[in-house]
This record gives C-alpha cells, sequence and structure tokens, in this order.
C-alpha cells in the first residue's frame, strides 16, 4: 500500500523550512555532551549490583541474589510461594549457561515454542500464571531489566503471565539505558542481533489513572521479582 | 471535530471550569505531587541544565534535517517488509487505516493512548466501518470512552477531571460490581480488556520517537496495554506526528530519560519498548506493520518563528507548572492539546480563527519555558502568536493607535501625568469595589473594579470581563509617594 505520495510530502516540507534535503550526510548528529555515557559510570559491579539492587526495590520489584548453586531451590521457592500452576519458560540455551538444565527438565512446564503459531504461544503464555525468563541486561540506575524478543522468549511471554521473574547475571548488570543501548545498537549493526523488539521492563505494570493512586498491576504482570545470579 | 473539543467560545469554556471545583481541586493536586516527583528525579539525575542542552540539541537537528531522517526511517521500515505511509491531513491519514482495516477484514481494533490518533479523530473513523468495534486500552482512555467518548483533560493525565465514584458508575455500566477503591476498579479493567486483548486483529499505537537508522518505533509506557497492542493482533498501524523522530536508539534512550522524568517524575517509565514488524523467526508481534506519518498543519511551523513548538516530547510538565491551566483545566482550552504546549501549537495546527484566544490564555510567568525540557520557549511563542495575530492578520489598529498615542501624550507632559495620578483613584471610585474580609480585599488593597458593562465601552469591558481590575491608589500612596519616603527614610539611616 501507498508510497507513492513520499516524495511530494518530503519535498513540500523542504520547501517550508527553506532547506534543501539530502544535507544529512554532512552533518550527521553530534552530541554536545557526554552525560549518557558519563552518567553513574566508573561504579564496580558491586557497588552497582547495591545501586540496582536500590532502585529496584524502589519500583516495588522484589530483588534476590544467589548463586548458581541455589538458583534452583531459590525458583522452587518462588513457584512456591505464588501458588504457580502453570508456569511458562522460554526455549533457550541459557539454562545451562545458569547451570539450570537438570531443574528446567524437572518442571512440569510449558514452553514457549520458537516453531509454534502465534495463537498457540499466546494462547500459553495467557494460561500461565508465571512465567520464568532470563534477561539480557539490568540497568542499575533505574532498576530496569532489557529483554530482546527472540524465537524462544517472544514479546507477549513477558506481558501476558501472572507473575514474572526475571534472572540476571550479576556481570550484565551496567549503570544506565546508554551502556545497554551500546551493546543492542552495535550487536543489531553487527547481525550478532536479530530481533523485532526490545523491552525495557522497570517493575510491575502500574496505572495512576485513577485519581493519581498508584495501582500495580494493570496490564502486564501484577508482580516483578528480579534475580540477579553472584558468581556469573 | 479535530483537536477541538468544544464547540462554545473560550470565555463560557472559561466560566464552566472554573465552576468545576473538583476539576480544579485534582489539577491542583496533581500539579504539586508533579513538582516534587519532577524535581527530585530531575536533581537525583544531575546536570539537567546540560541535559536540557542535549534534548534541545537532538530535537533540534531532526527538525532541522526532517525530510532526510523521514526518509532513512521510512527506508528501514520497509527493508524490514514494514509500509509508511505519508498523510499530509487527518482525513488521507484515516482514509488509509479504514481501507487497511477492510482490506484485512478487521473486526475488533485496539489501542493504546495515542495523542495524535485522538487529533484525527480515528476512534470515530473506524467505528464508522460496519462491524468494526474500537477499544482504547490505557486506562483512562478505556474510562473515557466508556464515559460515552468524553474528552481528556491532560495529555498525560488524561481522566484528571473524574472522581473514583463517577468511574465507578462508568464501570457498573459494562456490570461492575464492586466498590469505588482503584485497585478493585483497575482489576475489573485488566480482566475486561484482556478478553478482547486476546480477539483483536489490529492494533493502533502512538509513537514516542521513530528511530531513523532501524526503522523502530519506540513506546514509552506505565501500564503494558501498548506491548500488547504490539504483540498480539496481526496488524498494526503505528500512527505518528511527523516531528517525533531520532537518529538513533541512542537518541531515543536520552529523550524516554528526559521524558519519564518529566511527565511522571520517574527514572523510567515501567515499559521502554523499541518494535517493528516481527522477524521471521518470531511468533507474535504484527505480521503486517504500518506506519502512517502525519502533516496535519504541524508543516505551519516549519521555516517560522514557531518552528521550536515541533521539539516538543509532550511530557506535560508546562502544564503541570501553569497557573491558567491550574485554574481552568484542560477543558478551559477547548483543545486537545490543552496548557501551554497547547496555546502554542494548537493555533499552528489549526488556526486562529479557531484558537486565537488561546495564547492570551497566559500570564506569561514563564514557568514552562523554565521546566521544558527541550528548552522550548513557549511564552515567547505565546508573545510571537499574539504579534502575527496583531500584525499579519492586520488587525484594526486604529483604535490601539488612538488610545496608544493619548496615553504618550498624558505621560509625556509631567503635569498631565500627575494631573492623572491624582485624579485616578476618585474617578475610579464609581466602578470599583472593597472586599476588605475576602482573598479579592487582600489582593487589591484599595479596591478593585470588576465586571464593567454599558455604556463602558468595550475596549475597557474586555479587560475586566476576565480579570478583575485593581483600583488606582491614592495619589499619596501610589508607588511613586511611597518610593520618595522610602529615599528620604533611607537617606536618614545614613543608607543609599
Amino acid at each position: 500500500m501507498g508510497n507513492a505520495n513520499r516524495e511530494e510530502f518530503l519535498d513540500f516540507l523542504a520547501q517550508k523550512a527553506k532547506r534543501p534535503r539530502h544535507q544529512l550526510h554532512e552533518h550527521p548528529f553530534q552530541p554536545l555532551n557526554d552525560l549518557p555515557e558519563t552518567t553513574l559510570s566508573g561504579k564496580s559491579q558491586d557497588e552497582l549490583l547495591e545501586i540496582a539492587q536500590k532502585n529496584s526495590e524502589a519500583v516495588k520489584v522484589d530483588f534476590k541474589k544467589v548463586t548458581t548453586e541455589n538458583l534452583g531451590k531459590l525458583l522452587d521457592e518462588y513457584i512456591a510461594a505464588k501458588k504457580i500452576k502453570n508456569l511458562i519458560l522460554p526455549t533457550t540455551d541459557k539454562w545451562n549457561e545458569f547451570n539450570l538444565d537438570k531443574w528446567q527438565k524437572e518442571q512440569a512446564a510449558t514452553y514457549w515454542q520458537p516453531q509454534a503459531a502465534r495463537e498457540v504461544n499466546i494462547k500459553t503464555a495467557q494460561s500461565a500464571d508465571g512465567a520464568v525468563g532470563f534477561a539480557d541486561y539490568l540497568l542499575a540506575e533505574s532498576g530496569t531489566i532489557t529483554v530482546a524478543t527472540t524465537a524462544g522468549q517472544g514479546r507477549a511471554f513477558n506481558f501476558l503471565p501472572t507473575h514474572y521473574l526475571s534472572i540476571i547475571k550479576k556481570s550484565d548488570i551496567v549503570p544506565r539505558t546508554r551502556q545497554a543501548m551500546d551493546k543492542y545498537d552495535s550487536d543489531i549493526k553487527n547481525g550478532v542481533l536479530s530481533t523485532s523488539n526490545i523491552n525495557f521492563i522497570t517493575g510491575p505494570s502500574n496505572s495512576g489513572d485513577i485519581e493519581m493512586v498508584l495501582v500495580v498491576g494493570v496490564h502486564g504482570p501484577l508482580d516483578m521479582t528480579y534475580v540477579v545470579v553472584e558468581d556469573l | 471535530m479535530g483537536i477541538a473539543t468544544s464547540t462554545k467560545p473560550f470565555v463560557e469554556r472559561v466560566e464552566e471550569a472554573k465552576k468545576d471545583k473538583f476539576m480544579q481541586a485534582s489539577v491542583a493536586k496533581a500539579q504539586d505531587a508533579q513538582w516534587d516527583k519532577r524535581e527530585a528525579a530531575r536533581k537525583e539525575l544531575g546536570n539537567w541544565e546540560q541535559w536540557r542542552d542535549l534534548g534541545e540539541q537532538i530535537r533540534q537537528h531532526v527538525i532541522k534535517y526532517l525530510p532526510d531522517y523521514l526518509e532513512e526511517f521510512a527506508d528501514n521500515v520497509e527493508k524490514k517488509g514494514g509500509h509508511v505511509f505519508f498523510a499530509k491531513t487527518d482525513q488521507e491519514a484515516t482514509e488509509y487505516i479504514k481501507d487497511l482495516a477492510v482490506k484485512k477484514a478487521v473486526k475488533k481494533v485496539v489501542k493504546s493512548k495515542s495523542m495524535v490518533s485522538t487529533e484525527i479523530d480515528l476512534d470515530k473513523e473506524l467505528m464508522k466501518l460496519p462491524g468494526v468495534s474500537v477499544m482504547e486500552t490505557d486506562l483512562a482512555e478505556f474510562i473515557l470512552q466508556e464515559d460515552n467518548w468524553d474528552e481528556p483533560t491532560h495529555i498525560v493525565f488524561p481522566t484528571l477531571h473524574k472522581n473514583r465514584d463517577q468511574i465507578q458508575k462508568v464501570f457498573e455500566k459494562l456490570g461492575y460490581t464492586g466498590s469505588n477503591e482503584p485497585e478493585k476498579m483497575a482489576k475489573f479493567a485488566r480482566k475486561y480488556l484482556r478478553e478482547y486483548f486476546l480477539q483483536a486483529d489490529m492494533g493502533v499505537t502512538g509513537c514516542n520517537f521513530a528511530i531513523a537508522d532501524s526503522g523502530m518505533i519506540n513506546l514509552v509506557t506505565n501500564e503494558g496495554n501498548a506491548d500488547l497492542t504490539m504483540a498480539i493482533p496481526k496488524t498494526q498501524v503505528v500512527v505518528m506526528g511527523m516531528e517525533r523522530i531520532v537518529p538513533s536508539l541512542k537518541e531515543a534512550e536520552v529523550l524516554d530519560n528526559m521524558l519519564s522524568r518529566s511527565a511522571v517524575g520517574q527514572k523510567l517509565t515501567s515499559y521502554c519498548s523499541f518494535s517493528g514488524k516481527r522477524t521471521d523467526d518470531e511468533s507474535d508481534g504484527p505480521d503486517d506493520f504500518h506506519v502512517v506519518i502525519i502533516d496535519n498543519g504541524r508543516s505551519n511551523a516549519l521555516g517560522t518563528q514557531f518552528e521550536s513548538v515541533l521539539q516538543c516530547i509532550r511530557c506535560g510538565s508546562c502544564l503541570n507548572v501553569c497557573p491558567v491551566y491550574r485554574h481552568i483545566g484542560g477543558k478551559g482550552y477547548g483543545s486537545i492539546y490543552p496548557g501551554p504546549i497547547g496555546a502554542v501549537l494548537s493555533p499552528v495546527l489549526d488556526g486562529y480563527e479557531e484558537f486565537g484566544d488561546l495564547p492570551y490564555a497566559s500570564s506569561l510567568c514563564a514557568a514552562c519555558t523554565e521546566t521544558c525540557p527541550v528548552r522550548i520557549p513557549l511564552h515567547e511563542l505565546l508573545i510571537e502568536h499574539r504579534h502575527v495575530m496583531m500584525d499579519k492578520l492586520h488587525t484594526d489598529h486604529s483604535l490601539t493607535n488612538t488610545i496608544m498615542k493619548t496615553i504618550g501624550v498624558g505621560t509625556g507632559s509631567p503635569i498631565l501625568f500627575k494631573s492623572a495620578m491624582f485624579g485616578a483613584n476618585t474617578a475610579s471610585k464609581v466602578v470599583s469595589h472593597h472586599d476588605h474580609d475576602s482573598v479579592a480585599g487582600f489582593l487589591y488593597e484599595t479596591g478593585r473594579i470588576g465586571k464593567l458593562h454599558k455604556p463602558v465601552p468595550k475596549f475597557a469591558r474586555g479587560w475586566t470581563d476576565i480579570r478583575d481590575l485593581p483600583q488606582p491608589a491614592k495619589s499619596h500612596e501610589n508607588f511613586r509617594h511611597w518610593f520618595k519616603k522610602h529615599k528620604q527614610e533611607q537617606a536618614a539611616k545614613g543608607g543609599k
């Protein structure tokens, strides 16, 4: 459908602005300061973990720290505490990376399946009252996890289940949005990452639309748990 | 109706707004709460003025090279199999989207909050199609829709004018039987809307920023409805104002940080998403991804003194500091874009005939300019609008010229000036009031001149229709007299 009007539209804008088109290549954007990079820079991973915990808890995240050895036990406790009956898990080789192969195989869980139809995966995620997934980065400044959509962990995986737990390596805690974005930007441009969607998620879904009273859990998960694996 | 929310004249809208005490209390509460949150978030970030410099630079740069960036963005959307439609007018945009809905045999449309879709009246246009229903899924927009498409009052908090009892009544019509507690009503909305989401075949979103070098769009929300809108339906339509573009993910990230802090005092909102057409190996996300880039009057600002209004990132912080907005709320402005930004933008989009009153709905205190994260000189643009209306529209200057000439003669002659100062208090006694026991009495110690009636000439009545005029002080109590006395007292004390 219609793109025939593109040139006419863009020419009209150039004419109104009294500036010729196609000048950008000679004047690429050069930021006038480096605040995005330098803000909160120079911290150790221990310091970033501390900042991340404080800021995550401020946005009502249940923040947990654990070693790989105890990760499976922590997940069992989480599933029991939330009374999760229908667990959804991603299809990914990260289970091995986090030493969770055995734990994963023991679960009577459903999976976001890479080859399944849209309707199948969405129905599975909608039926799930709990999700355990993986995040790419944790942003210390804002208590934000970032997740790029993959074939094995789709978009709705992060939004439809009632309770949501995200596992993250301590070494993947970065100061703020810029460092995560730098990595995504270069991975996409270098062909390392193929994704149509990146979610930056900061705590549970919320709204202040009724008398500005903060209500948690409007459309997305009702609660969020971040689990930082300290020895990875 | 487009961006207009009322057919009533400005003065009538203001009178109605003044009577709405709940709205006024809500706006005041929201402004005060947001002030604390916003300023704390900016302070914690640090170097806020330098962040503003960067935000302004990004926005000015993309506006300067707007056609080039739009071209780059469109190329990248199309490379990934998406479609881009450039719409000069609201009608072109809605026709395109309606045609698409017909072609796709769409039955259920879910929408996430989008000012530009309200601007083009998209909901009502889509509902003209037989068998098509539309659901606003942002909690506030859902409440407005179910309350007979009531108009929003704030660009970030659209239902600021409604209390929990009113919302409970709206929900009761949908089968809700619970209390008026916000948590319970939100849970009801969650369940109600989730069912609709799962059946939706078209999703419509706005666009906080389009990413030129990747063809992705960036949405900033708190509820998660925008992400469900981008995940579940097979077809997604993005409606974006043509100026909402950034060079890359990095500049989007900078502006998301500034937007979240400025709009709601959060470091980041719950969901900041960067999204496009699904890749072949992903199972959800849109199979069919359409971006409709809309001019609809924005180009009126290009190459003019109003170009900087296109820098706006719709954070609403100028509304949250505005003393006029505090009193008349969103509905007083009669535009879906209220507050200082609306008073600048609405006449640019729809002209002075419709919105010529709005640039005067300002005390020119410049709080809006001070808070704007991308440094739009809002109060200066309001003055510019007044200049244009006075000059370029060839307003009849003869009366103003005569008045100014008379004032010139009066103030240029010491005898006439002193006589006027001497007689002003006595002369104005006929029309002035004293309210010693009220706030008005405190503000107007000498007395105040309220609404004037005929046979007072219209140019004088026009002023007092809107606001009181202080009665001139008695000559021995006026400023010149006080200043002279003050200097004498200082000199007596040995001061300067």
